[in-house]
């Protein structure tokens, strides 16, 4: 990555921004790692203590610094990342069921609910749109 | 409601289409004829059914003075996201065009900002 000195108005901005309010270049990297881990184990039963031990925080300190980096805590983005595998799925036919326990969710009302409240929709009313198209 | 559209001002529609379609890699999805001007839009390659970009032409002199201003200062009018920013960087600087940002770590994400040859500073970055 090349180092530069700001030369105008928008550079002054990201590096002040940079060195006032993102987390030491380190940090980062232990939080890059444990959104990677997130994005490759989220159908599996994962849970805060494994994120945050792969990523060699503590627990509190581990959500803080996800936050700050990505503006939503690890959890959250757990669920992001299963909700839209579960769209995918529920675009290429699979079943409501299927789908739910496929994504690593464990309880069906909770995969629906949350479905709902990031799509718009329940899982089987997106289901029915995609395969109308 | 929903979000469709999204729009640039440029200075020179013909001159965009070509940068955005030939350079960036945008494909065109609409173009209209209006008298002096036209509806143009692109879309991305990957998301053909996505959002489209409106190729807006500079017809209100105001917009001109903000565009002008925004240039200076080097701050992008938009921001597109990259699955790589320094070889997007690379594919690009290799077609000529400028960076006024070389690709720059800001916490999770990378950016880095280039001119699109019609008076705007446009955003490449990639979330880690």
């Amino acid at each position: 990555m090349t180092s530069i000195t700001p030369i105008n108005y928008y550079q002054q901005q990201l590096f002040r921004i940079r060195e006032h309010h993102f987390p030491l270049e380190h940090q980062v990297a232990q939080v890059v790692s444990a959104k990677q881990f997130i994005e490759q184990h989220a159908s599996s039963d994962i849970n805060l203590d494994s994120i945050a031990g792969n990523a060699f925080f503590s627990k509190y300190h581990f959500i803080r610094i996800f936050k700050r980096c990505y503006g939503r805590t690890p959890y959250q983005y757990l669920i992001e990342v299963r909700l839209q595998k579960a769209k995918q799925l529920l675009q290429s036919g699979l079943s409501v069921s299927d789908t739910c326990v496929s994504v690593g969710f464990t309880s069906p009302t909770s995969f629906a609910s949350l479905f709902k409240k990031i799509t718009g929709l329940t899982p089987g009313a997106y289901s029915k749109k995609s395969n109308f198209r | 409601m929903k979000i469709k559209l999204s729009s640039i001002m440029v200075d020179n529609q013909d001159k965009a289409l070509k940068f955005y379609t030939e350079i960036l890699g945008f494909v065109k999805k609409t173009e209209i004829p209006m008298g002096e001007h036209k509806w143009l839009t692109v879309v991305s390659k990957e998301e053909q059914d996505g959002v489209e970009l409106v190729l807006e032409p500079m017809g209100f002199e105001p917009a001109r003075t903000y565009q002008k201003a925004l240039f200076e200062a080097g701050i992008p009018l938009t921001a597109f996201q990259v699955e790589d920013v320094v070889e997007e960087h690379n594919r690009l600087s290799g077609q000529g065009v400028v960076f006024s940002t070389p690709p720059t770590a800001m916490g999770p994400v990378k950016l880095a900002v280039f001119q699109d040859t019609c008076g705007n500073n446009i955003q490449v970055y990639q979330i880690l």
